[in-house]
């Protein structure tokens, strides 16, 4: 590598910029195809039902309207899903489901009936003119009661509601787990403090601001073309080659160049592209399917919705000696290709230690069907539940024995890395207590308890709280390949032009994370260009090689890495040339690449300009060196030795009105370890982000169904996401350890930012009202709730 | 049912057949192909996304018809750039990195660019509460707001 560092670590202007800014961007309802067909989906208006009758005859009779199709249509002429590529390898029940609801709904916004039509009002009168006629079953809306005996069993092919149950401590078998609980169950009843209460994380989740697409065309002798709002088109592909018995070479996905978000939601394989594609090939025009925000907040997009009946045992000095997790997630109907809705609560359960030294753990998780929605990512996957659980838990711990929380939080952090965690997460190396440090002194822990102590003699009421963050940049194929039945290792193609720019084709598909400028910068860096120099090409099947996807902050551990290599693997190449063509006694790594030359860093004497030399190379490839071959395209896979860890910790300031429960947030700090950042800017953004999706999450986002199974909150007026107005600015500090198994030291990061949010701000809200006594358990934390806990303490 | 409309759309005069139930934000997208305008909630107005200049005005392009445009003049964010000259607002956007995935951000610039209008030299609080109808999920808001805020700055000292 280069002696200096040129571009990364730099506050380098976004390459996507330039066209977003100017409304030239490219998203998936920009993508226009010759003469397509447009799709309305009619969706179940009941929670659970038989189809007693469909009656489509008025909206075919529509001017306008191409095809009507129901699920009996479909049955005999799709394949029944779960197609193999979906699958997880975990022992689970992946209920059999099509495209289109067959002969029973089991949530209010199943797709039931699918329109075509040559106009998209067209196909939403044809809607209008469908009539379905229901007879309704029990609704089931709590997961407790769905993993009850007495609940109805909402799909056929299973015995019960437990979609899928785990023990995640202990051993594999069932000895070693009782054995294990036994000796937990010890502690707990010999510990100085244990706290024991059961926090339930409602649903929600991270919808984007551009809801899911697909236009799909069918060519006889090409095979499909998919355009599709993903994260992972070579999954897709995957898919949609299997559900037509079509080789993979005759499907085409791309993602759009511009996704407007999608933190997690676009990972699944949903049924309704799947649908498209059929439609495409048997309607032999082009299908456009643009999703309606009604509709997105009905089927996706929802995630959290765990309980857990948490025992933390302390002893006097506030070391956690163990913790005891009964953890229950409400799936919904889980038919959701990939994750299955309970991909995400399993995480979470294996992630509840956290960034603390638990040593002793028995967690379990049981996952219910319900008549909902399929959980479906959202960033921070699964973990929001148990985060919450535990930092709110070690600050009771605190209160008990009359600690400050931040005091007993820092002893227990993990301060042995390389570590294990009970529930068999490996945490790469990394110093949380150096991270943790730096926050504190950034938020003069010292002054604020001053202030607090003034404060409440004037009858205000401020308080503090933290809460920490553990979370995988990116899975290694070691856990991907059993947790989702797919690769986790990173890939790149780096290719010079003959004058010498760079084509740098990634198989991801980024959503708004700034691949094309940070993924440039690491380019320009290796090869002493410009980033200007680097074209990234993203999210094509026929271009790019196979990647697993945009997903778990694994771009900044996986995909950057995999680029290095493959440009790491060109460099050596172009300097072993070079020294050849000099003819000088020097060896390749001698060699630096600087202003768009090579230069001996010996002598300093420049020995060739890099665009002269990519032409030599690839046009002029005479006389080269002994085993050395003509080009320069070069694709390279990265697999980590190891997984790699991204942490954060969080401080939050806040005021409470303790008539009213209403509370201002004064100041938030967080403190990360990142590891080597290629672009502060792209970081900070997305701290910034994250930590905003968590206060939305806390306070104000609320997927609601009622008795019924009906989901009220449809649309953004009700499913409220936090606006400009109702958020502070958020202060960074970093700590950050280079990777030591990443060939940059970078490591990704972004994903787990929004899981602490909520635990560090009802930790400061509670500590605001000490004096009151007040514990939240539950989220979301609202003026209302806070008001409600203080009258029980009150009248306690 | 269809009718005749003539807007003046980013200074161009057209004249096109509309269906009378068009919404304004379809005839501006499918219609004129202007694609920068975007569409983040099902005509709710809400989300923002949508935002553009009618007779210099910031509205939402979903909550309108495009008949009810008919004879006025619109500004979309592909039209706020002056002989290819990017317009301040939107170099503060990529200059203080307010923006991620994009989706946003027509709706943002068009509305914080009708704001400064109005408001010349506002404070943070002021700015925060000016983009209350435009939804940003990427950003945390944080350098749009600074992004508007050194915007104004810099379009006071190019009036003074």
């Amino acid at each position: 590598m280069n002696k200096q560092s040129n571009w990364i670590g730099k506050r380098y202007s976004r390459k996507e910029d330039a066209r977003l800014i100017t409304g030239h961007g490219e998203y998936i309802a920009d993508i226009s195809v010759e003469n397509p067909l447009h799709v309305k989906f009619v969706r179940s208006s009941v929670a659970h039902a038989e189809i007693v009758s469909i009656d489509a005859s008025a909206a075919k009779a529509l001017p306008g309207v191409v095809a009507v199709l129901t699920g009996e249509d479909i049955k005999d002429k799709i394949k029944p899903l779960p197609t193999p590529p979906t699958l997880s390898l975990m022992p689970a029940f992946y209920p059999q489901h099509w495209p289109l609801a067959v002969g029973r709904v089991k949530f209010n916004g199943e797709p039931v009936v699918v329109i075509v039509a040559e106009d998209k009002y067209v196909a939403e009168d044809a809607a209008e003119l469908i009539a379905v006629e229901y007879r309704e079953l029990p609704v089931v809306t709590d997961p407790e009661y769905a993993l009850s005996d007495q609940a109805p069993v909402i799909h056929s092919d299973m015995d019960s509601n437990e979609i899928f149950a785990m023990t995640l401590t202990g051993g594999l078998t069932e000895e070693e787990q009782t054995e294990n609980a036994e000796k937990i169950d010890k502690i707990i009843r010999q510990a100085d403090v244990v706290i024991k209460d059961r926090f339930r994380v409602h649903r929600c989740g991270v919808t984007p601001m551009e809801t899911r697409g697909a236009i799909v065309q069918w060519d006889d002798r090409k095979g499909l073309r998919v355009w599709l709002t993903t994260q992972r088109p070579h999954i897709d592909r995957l898919v949609f080659a299997d559900l037509f018995d079509i080789p993979q070479n005759r499907v085409h996905v791309s993602a759009p160049p511009d996704q407007g978000g999608a933190f997690g939601v676009k990972a699944p394989v949903y049924r309704e592209p799947l649908l498209i594609a059929y439609l495409a090939r048997e309607l032999k025009r082009p299908v456009r399917w643009i999703e309606s925000r009604e509709e997105h907040l009905m089927a996706v997009s929802q995630e959290r919705d765990q309980i857990h009946d948490l025992e933390l045992a302390a002893d006097k000095d506030g070391h956690i000696l163990a913790i005891r997790d009964r953890a229950i997630a409400d799936n919904g109907d889980g038919c959701e290709g990939v994750f299955w809705g309970f991909i995400m609560p399993f995480y979470g359960a294996a992630m509840v230690p956290n960034g603390y030294d638990v040593p002793n753990c028995d967690i379990s998780i049981r996952v219910a069907v319900t008549n909902k929605s399929a959980l479906s990512p959202a960033r921070s996957f699964g973990t929001m539940a148990a985060r919450f659980a535990v930092d709110r838990a070690i600050d009771m711990v605190a209160r008990e024995l009359d600690k400050d929380p931040a005091d007993v939080r820092r002893a227990n952090l993990i301060r042995d890395l390389p570590y294990d965690t009970a529930t068999g997460v490996h945490y790469d190396k990394g110093d949380y207590v150096a991270v943790w440090d730096k926050m504190i002194a950034a938020v003069d822990l010292d002054d604020f308890r001053h202030r607090q102590e003034q404060a409440r003699k004037e009858g205000r009421y401020i308080g503090i709280g933290f809460g920490i963050s553990v979370h995988a940049s990116g899975v290694a194929s070691a856990a991907l390949v059993p947790m989702e039945g797919q690769p986790g290792f990173g890939s790149a193609t780096v290719k010079i032009d003959s004058g010498g720019s760079i084509q740098v084709f990634e198989g991801d598909a980024p959503q708004g994370q700034g691949h094309e400028t940070t993924m440039a910068q690491v380019t320009a860096e290796i090869f002493g260009i410009e980033p200007g120099d680097v074209e990234v090409i993203t999210g094509d099947t026929q271009t790019t090689p196979f990647a697993t996807g945009t997903f778990g902050a694994r771009g900044g551990s996986y995909t950057v890495s995999a680029i290095a290599k493959a440009a790491l693997l060109l460099r050596e190449k172009m300097a072993v040339v070079a020294i050849h063509d000099a003819g000088i006694d020097a060896q390749p790594e001698q060699i630096d690449f600087m202003g768009g030359k090579l230069v001996n860093s010996v002598d300093g004497s420049e020995i060739a300009g890099f665009a002269e030399l990519a032409d030599r190379i690839i046009m002029k490839p005479l006389e080269m060196p002994e085993g050395i071959d003509a080009g320069l395209d070069q694709t390279a896979f990265f697999e980590a030795k190891e997984p790699m860890m991204s942490f954060s910790t969080n401080a939050v300031m806040v005021e409470v009105d303790p008539d009213t429960g209403s509370f201002h947030i004064d100041r938030f700090v967080t403190g990360e370890d990142v590891g080597r950042v290629i672009n502060p800017q792209i970081v900070e953004g997305q701290v910034h982000g994250g930590v905003v999706q968590g206060l939305s999450n806390a306070m104000f986002e609320e997927f609601i169904y009622d008795e019924n199974g009906q989901q009220l909150s449809t649309t953004l007026e009700n499913y409220k996401l936090a606006n400009a107005a109702d958020v502070p600015n958020i202060e960074i500090v970093h700590a950050n350890t280079p990777c030591e198994h990443t060939p940059l030291g970078t490591r990704g990061m972004g994903e787990g930012t929004p899981g602490p949010v909520p635990g560090a701000l009802c930790n400061a809200i509670c500590d605001a009202l000490k004096p009151f006594g007040v514990q939240i358990t539950e989220l979301p934390v609202r003026p209302d709730r806070i008001w409600k806990l203080l009258q029980q303490r009150k009248s306690a | 049912m269809k009718t005749e409309i003539t807007v003046i759309v980013n200074g161009v005069e057209v004249t096109r057949e509309v269906p009378l139930r068009m919404l304004l934000v379809d005839f501006i997208r499918d219609v004129l192909g202007l694609t920068g305008t975007h569409q983040g909630c099902t005509f709710e107005g809400v989300c923002g996304a949508c935002t553009l200049h009618l007779n210099g005005e910031a509205i939402k392009s979903c909550m309108m018809l495009a008949v009810q445009a008919d004879g006025q003049e619109i500004t979309t964010i592909e039209g706020i750039a002056t002989n290819g000259e990017l317009h301040i607002v939107q170099k503060a956007f990529q200059e203080h990195h307010g923006l991620q995935c994009g989706f946003c951000t027509s709706g943002m610039i068009m509305n914080a660019i009708e704001f400064l209008r109005v408001n010349p030299n506002p404070n943070e609080k002021e700015i925060r509460h000016a983009l209350i109808g435009n939804i940003c999920r990427c950003t945390g808001y944080q350098n749009i707001v600074k992004a508007i805020s050194a915007a104004a700055a810099e379009l006071n000292d190019s009036v003074s």
